[in-house]
């Protein structure tokens, strides 16, 4: 079945094109045609693995890089956005921080009469009840027009202290709520404090209190992100208000401040350079509205999209460890499939070796036949008229001795070569000889000891023993045992002459089941000359021999390889010059069907 | 058998003719014949102790020829000579009664042996048949003139 999907597909008509291809190549041994398809078996490879890289890791890589960006980019615009509202948040409650004291102090400086308030006890009962859950302001006192205290109650010895030159006091005279910048003061110490005036009895009085700068400091740095993160604040001189976490001081001035304020949130993405090592910050500056601050948060980029990249190593390491995994998988496939062409082209070029030598068999088989039967008939004629002058002679014999000598030794010649062409003649007719099979079930074993029986004695003659390796436990086989014997016997006959001249040797006949166990092995090994290689892939040709002329006709082998794939098996012969030859012989449990049919 | 009666059925004259003159030379006495209706004409005629059939013949083949000479019911036995090629249709031959088969070329004497043999199986058989006609005759002396059918 033609496989589908557009990859197999295409490797399929690929393969089946090559196969086609290498088919057309037909058989050969050349080294040149090994070289070249040596070539195109490694082109083939390589095709497949382009093919494989083109059509599915190519866009499998594409589209994971792709998918990968893409969602690297969502995640930090939603990371950014995350940041975003976070800030937006923490600014409101900044603001709410601040609103919420300055209210505080606007509701007791109405609610309370300058005189309830400077007297005694009752201004610390006031600053206890505001820092009764959080320590929110540092101290709270009473200021009159002039810039005295009337009343304090806080850490510091600041009752006798005249702030009617101070920054703020104007600042409150004159807006009458008033939050300042952090500054230094009398205490020598970074705050700021959110004042209120107050009119009564014709005199006007300001209510201002401390916001405690660690509680404030807390509070604005409740939103760092990360280890690296920082938070703080500037005035809308550039002034840090809070002390940043990694760089400058409370009250210095902030390096690169534009002071250009705005509404909305804006993120910038800064490099810094700490101790030689470049860090990229995101800053995200939103301004409070009263006081017109600052409020800058700085994370490090690399610690803040640490998930994201996390997640993106392991998306980019598992797309590149599955790209990994198709190309071994693809590499080994391919590979598989090349073996497995490169096998089935074997098979077929061994097929169309075997075919070419079947078709040459059949042909010379046939020819052989017709030439065999019209040369029986003058060779009969020949010799009835050799026995008619053999009768003649013994009838009359020759007074002539010389030329009786002559005419005997001629008549005898005649006999001699006319049994010689009948038995040429003979052995051409066996070669094509397209008899009805009898198909039996014979033990391979029992028919191998019988033929090794017939052969011993003749053997025997010329030094040469007989060893059985034989295996007891194969089946029966379905063959005929007749052809079968004829094969033994001409491969024995072949092998006992191979030892001539040497006097001694072993013929080796050894069974077993085959392989694949659909078949059974005769495998028969000499000692004798062995075959020279340049005549190895001869043997099976009619007509090929190496003995001596007169005492082979080259057919015995032939007829062995006609009789084999008759029978539906394959024989196979190896040689070692000087040390013997081996001849494998297979042959299947069962025969052909069109032998079992028709015999 | 010295004497005995072969007929020589082989559409190869020369080849027919000189296994004649190799047989009369070995004392048989030998009509030969080239194709299958001379031999079943001269079988009609005269009584034969072997016929030598060739195989492969035009017109009449051996097989035929030899299906012929059973119907005739004679006490003759035959025996076929054939090539190699044709070796399943002696075989074929033997199953419809043919005494046994050659394969060309042979030796004559091959050939004297194989009749010899015929000769000794036809002669047994002309033997018990007569055998049996005498017991009969035996049995019932009426029968007597039977033995001259």
């Amino acid at each position: 079945m033609k496989p589908s999907g557009t990859l197999v597909e295409i490797l399929y008509v690929k393969a089946v094109t090559y196969t086609k291809k290498t088919e057309h190549t037909g058989a050969g041994m050349d080294q040149n045609r090994e070289g070249k398809n040596k070539k195109d078996y490694s082109r083939l490879f390589r095709r497949f693995i382009f093919l494989t890289m083109v059509c599915s890791l190519f866009p499998l890589l594409l589209a994971g890089w792709a998918i990968n960006i893409h969602y690297s980019e969502f995640a930090r615009e939603r990371i950014l956005k995350t940041l975003q509202t976070r800030v937006e948040y923490h600014k409101k409650i900044i603001e709410l921080f601040l609103k919420e004291n300055k209210t505080r102090l606007d509701f007791i400086a109405r609610t309370n009469s300058i005189e309830f308030l400077i007297k005694e006890g009752n201004l610390t009962h006031i600053l206890n009840n505001i820092n009764r859950d959080d320590w929110v302001l540092t101290d709270i006192g009473i200021i009159d027009e002039n810039g005295d205290h009337a009343a304090y109650v806080g850490p510091y010895k600041l009752i006798d202290k005249n702030y009617s030159n101070a920054f703020w006091f104007k600042e409150v005279m004159e807006k009458e709520i008033y939050t300042s910048d952090m500054f230094m003061g009398f205490r020598k110490e970074p705050h700021f404090i959110m004042a209120v005036t107050k009119k009564e009895n014709g005199r006007r009085w300001i209510l201002r209190a401390t916001v405690n700068t660690d509680s404030f400091r807390s509070l604005v740095e409740n939103v760092r992100i990360g280890r690296t993160g920082d938070v703080y604040i500037l005035n809308s001189k550039g002034i840090y208000q809070t002390s940043p976490g990694f760089s400058g001081e409370i009250l210095t001035q902030a390096s690169g401040f534009k002071g250009e304020i705005h509404d909305d949130l804006k993120f910038r993405f800064l490099e810094i350079v700490d101790r030689d090592v470049k860090i990229k910050k995101i800053v995200c500056e939103t301004w409070l509205k009263d006081p017109r601050w600052l409020l800058v948060v700085r994370v490090g980029e690399k610690e803040f999209f640490e998930d994201i990249r996390h997640a993106n190593r392991a998306t980019l390491v598992s797309l590149h460890l599955s790209a990994l995994i198709i190309l071994i998988v693809t590499v080994f496939v391919t590979n598989h499939m090349v073996q497995v062409i490169k096998k089935r082209d074997s098979e077929l070029e061994e097929m169309n070796t075997q075919l070419m030598q079947a078709g040459k068999l059949a042909s010379i088989g046939e020819l052989s036949a017709g030439v065999a039967h019209e040369i029986n008939n003058p060779l009969a004629i020949i010799m009835t008229e050799h026995q008619l002058l053999l009768d003649a002679e013994k009838r009359t014999p020759i007074t002539d001795p010389e030329f009786g000598e002559q005419f005997a030794g001629s008549l005898s010649q005649i006999g001699t070569q006319v049994r010689r062409c009948a038995h040429i003649t003979k052995n051409l007719m066996k070669f094509a000889r397209r008899t009805k099979s009898v198909i039996e079930t014979i033990n391979i074993n029992v028919f191998v000891r019988e033929v090794i029986d017939l052969m011993e004695r003749e053997a025997k003659s010329d030094g040469i023993t007989f060893k059985s390796v034989l295996d007891d436990t194969i089946p029966p086989i379905l063959t005929d045992p007749s052809q079968l014997q004829q094969v033994l016997l001409n491969i024995i006959n072949n092998a006992i002459a191979a030892h001539e001249n040497k006097g001694y040797g072993m013929i080796t006949i050894a069974t077993r089941l085959s392989n694949d166990k659909t078949g059974i092995v005769i495998i028969v090994e000499d000692t004798g000359n062995g075959i020279k290689d340049e005549d190895i892939e001869k043997v099976f040709d009619p007509f090929f021999t190496t003995k001596s002329p007169g005492q082979g006709t080259g057919l015995g082998l032939s007829i062995c390889y006609s009789i084999v794939k008759q029978l539906g098996g394959n024989i196979h012969v190896e040689s070692d010059v000087g040390k013997g030859t081996l001849f494998t012989l297979t042959f299947p449990l069962k025969p052909p069907e069109n032998l079992l049919k028709h015999g | 058998m010295i004497g005995s009666k072969i007929l020589l059925v082989d559409d190869e004259e020369i080849f027919c003719d000189n296994m004649a003159k190799l047989l009369q030379n070995r004392q048989y006495k030998v009509t030969a014949v080239y194709n299958g209706e001379s031999a079943i004409r001269a079988l009609e005629k005269e009584n034969f102790d072997v016929v030598v059939l060739d195989l492969k013949m035009p017109g009449m083949n051996g097989i035929t020829t030899l299906k012929e000479i059973k119907k005739l019911g004679l006490f003759t036995e035959t025996l076929l000579l054939t090539g190699h090629g044709s070796v399943d249709a002696a075989i074929e031959a033997i199953r419809l009664g043919a005494y046994d088969f050659l394969t060309k070329p042979c030796e004559v004497d091959e050939l004297v042996e194989k009749i010899e043999g015929a000769w000794r199986k036809k002669d047994e058989a002309w033997k018990k048949d007569l055998e049996n006609k005498l017991k009969k005759v035996v049995e019932s002396p009426s029968d007597v003139f039977k033995l001259f059918d």
